[in-house]
C-alpha cells in the first residue's frame, strides 16, 4: 500500500512539473515575441485575447490541427521518432532540478520540491542533452532533403563542439560543492549572493552561458535553422504536431539549461541576502530562471548569426582551452585551500 | 597599449554589451511603431488617389456633362460613358451610363485631370476588397453616393447670364431651330 501511494505521489509530481514546464514553454514563446518586438518597435502579437495573451494557445491548436505530412522519401519511422529523440530528453532533465527548499509534508506522504535526487544529477542531465542531439541529426538525415541534412550535420557539429566547454565548465561548481547532485550544489551556495559560485567561478559562468546558447541552437548560435541559408534547417520537412514537438523541445531546452544555470552558479532557491530569506524559495528560483530567459531573448534581438566556420573555431580555440583551464585553476585552487 | 584596451574589450564582450545596452533602451522606450490597422485608420495625406467619384453641385444636381474626356484619357479602358441629351434641357448633355470598373482602375488621377467641370475627384475609399467581384464596377449612383460621403462641401452651381437664358427662352419659343455656326 505505502508502494502504491510513493508511486501515485511521483506521478502526480511528474504530471506537475511537465503541466509548469509546458505552460512555461507556451508562454515562453510568447514572452519572446512580446519582448524581441518592443525591442524592435513593434507591438507583436495583439489579435488573440487581450494583448494577444492567448496566443500561444491558439498557436498549439492550429499546430495540433495541421496535416501531418511526410515527405515521399523519408524514412518513415526515424522521421516519426525523431521529434520524441528531441522532446523526451528535453523534459527528462526537468526531473533533478530542485524548484525550492521544503518539502509539503500531508500525513505520511512527503511531497519532494523536485522529482528526484540522484547523486549524479548533473552527469544525468548532460547525458540526456546529448541524446537530443540524436534527434536532431536524425530528423535532419530522415527528411530525405538537403536543408535538413545541412541543418542536422551542422547541429550535430555545434552540439558536440559546445557539450565540451559546457561540461567542463560545470565541473567548476561541482569541484566547489564537492558533489554531482543539484540539491547538495544548490545547499553549498546558501548564506547570501558572496557564495554563489558565480562570484567564484565567473569564467565557468560565462563560458556555461555561451554554450547553453549555442547548446540550445539559438541566435547568435542558431546555425542549424538559419532560415537564409537553410530554410528551417533540420526541420525544414516537419509540420503539424512533429513540428511543435520540436519547438517545444527548443524552448524547454531553453529552460532547462536556465534551471542547472541557476542551481550551478546563481545559487538555485537561495535568497541573495540572509535578510531576504522570508520570500519563498521558490519564488527566488522562479526570478533567476525568468531573468536568464529574458537574458537570451535580450541576446536574440542584439547580436546577428555567426558565420558556421567563426562559431566552430570559436568553440575550438576559445571556449575549450579557457574552460580547460578554469578547471585546472580551480582544483590547484581548491587543492591548496584544502 | 592599444592593442591591451583592445584585448581587455574583446574579453569583456564591450561591444555585445553596447548592443544589449541599446536594446534594453528600446524596450523601455515605450514607442511603438506599429498600426493596428482593422482597428486604427491610418490618417491619409490630402490628394490620396482613392476611388473616383462624382461631384454633385450644391442645388443637388450632377456635375458631369458626358463629354467622354475622361473615358478617353483613362490608360486601363476602364470607364465606359454613354452621353445623351438632357430632356429638360435639349442643348445641355448628361451621361446616361456611366460605368467605372474598379478591377480595371489603376488610381492614376488621369480621369480627374481630364475633366472640365471637376464633376470627378479621387476620394480616400481605398478598403475596396469585396468578396463579390460585381461590386467593383460602379455605375454612375454608387459613385455620386460615395461622392455625397468623402465631399460634403459642394460647388456653387454657376449661374447663366440674362443674355444667356433671354437667347435660351427666344430659342425655345421658336421650338430649338437649327443654328449654323456663328449664327446665334
Amino acid at each position: 500500500m505505502d508502494l502504491v501511494i510513493q508511486v501515485v505521489v511521483v506521478i502526480i509530481q511528474i504530471a506537475a512539473v511537465l503541466g509548469v514546464v509546458l505552460t512555461h514553454v507556451a508562454y515562453l514563446t510568447y514572452a519572446e515575441r512580446k519582448i524581441l518586438s518592443d525591442m524592435q518597435d513593434r507591438l507583436g502579437p495583439m489579435e488573440v485575447g487581450p494583448h494577444g495573451l492567448l496566443q500561444p494557445l491558439a498557436d498549439g491548436l492550429k499546430l495540433f490541427f495541421k496535416e501531418d505530412i511526410i515527405p515521399a522519401g523519408a524514412n518513415k519511422i526515424i522521421f516519426s521518432a525523431a521529434p520524441i529523440l528531441v522532446l523526451v530528453p528535453a523534459l527528462i532533465g526537468f526531473a533533478v532540478v530542485p524548484f525550492g527548499r521544503d518539502s509539503l509534508q500531508i500525513g505520511p506522504i512527503e511531497i519532494t520540491p523536485y522529482i528526484t535526487d540522484i547523486n549524479i544529477g548533473v552527469l544525468y542531465v548532460l547525458a540526456f542533452a546529448s541524446i537530443g542531439a540524436y534527434g536532431i541529426l536524425l530528423g535532419g538525415w530522415a527528411s530525405n532533403s538537403k536543408y535538413a541534412l545541412l541543418g542536422g550535420l551542422r547541429s550535430a557539429a555545434q552540439v558536440i563542439s559546445y557539450e565540451l566547454p559546457l561540461g567542463l565548465a560545470l565541473v567548476g561548481p561541482i569541484l566547489l560543492s564537492e558533489s554531482l547532485s543539484m540539491k547538495t550544489m544548490t545547499e553549498a551556495q546558501g548564506g547570501g549572493i558572496w557564495n554563489w559560485f558565480v562570484v567564484a567561478q565567473p569564467i565557468a559562468f560565462v563560458v556555461y552561458m555561451i554554450c547553453a546558447i549555442a547548446e540550445t541552437n539559438r541566435l547568435p548560435f542558431d546555425m542549424p535553422e538559419a532560415e537564409s541559408e537553410l530554410v528551417a534547417g533540420f526541420f525544414t520537412e516537419y509540420s503539424g504536431m512533429r513540428f511543435s514537438f520540436f519547438f517545444l523541445a527548443e524552448y524547454a531546452n531553453m529552460i532547462l539549461v536556465s534551471c542547472i544555470a541557476v542551481v550551478a552558479f546563481l545559487g538555485g532557491w537561495q535568497a541573495p541576502l540572509p535578510a531576504l530569506e522570508f520570500i519563498p524559495p521558490i519564488v527566488w528560483f522562479l526570478v533567476k530562471v525568468y531573468f536568464l530567459l529574458f537574458f537570451y531573448i535580450w541576446l536574440r534581438a542584439t547580436v546577428p548569426r555567426l558565420r558556421f566556420d567563426q562559431l566552430m573555431a570559436f568553440g575550438w580555440k576559445i571556449m575549450l582551452p579557457v574552460a580547460l583551464v578554469n578547471v585546472l585553476l580551480t582544483s590547484i585552487i581548491k587543492y591548496l585551500l584544502n | 597599449m592599444a592593442s591591451n584596451k583592445s584585448l581587455l574589450k574583446t574579453v569583456f564582450f564591450s561591444e555585445i554589451l553596447q548592443g544589449l545596452r541599446l536594446t534594453i533602451k528600446h524596450l523601455f522606450k515605450g514607442k511603438v511603431i506599429t498600426q493596428q490597422y482593422p482597428h486604427t485608420k491610418p490618417n491619409l495625406p490630402d490628394g490620396w488617389r482613392g476611388a473616383i467619384v462624382h461631384l454633385r453641385y450644391d442645388d443637388g444636381t450632377e456635375k458631369c456633362v458626358g463629354c467622354a474626356l475622361c473615358e478617353a484619357a483613362c490608360p486601363s479602358h476602364c470607364i465606359t460613358v454613354i452621353s445623351a441629351e438632357r430632356p429638360d434641357l435639349p442643348q445641355k448633355r448628361i451621361a446616361e451610363t456611366y460605368i467605372l470598373d474598379m478591377t480595371k482602375c489603376v488610381f492614376c488621377g488621369f480621369c480627374v485631370q481630364a475633366c472640365p467641370v471637376t464633376a470627378l475627384a479621387a476620394s480616400k475609399e481605398y478598403e475596396l476588397a469585396t468578396t463579390d467581384k460585381r461590386k467593383l464596377v460602379m455605375t454612375k449612383d454608387t459613385m455620386l453616393t460615395l461622392g455625397d460621403k468623402y465631399f460634403p462641401v459642394r460647388e456653387k452651381r454657376p449661374v447663366y447670364s440674362d443674355a444667356k437664358i433671354n437667347l435660351y427662352e427666344k430659342l425655345k419659343a421658336q421650338n430649338f431651330p437649327h443654328v449654323k455656326k456663328g449664327e446665334a
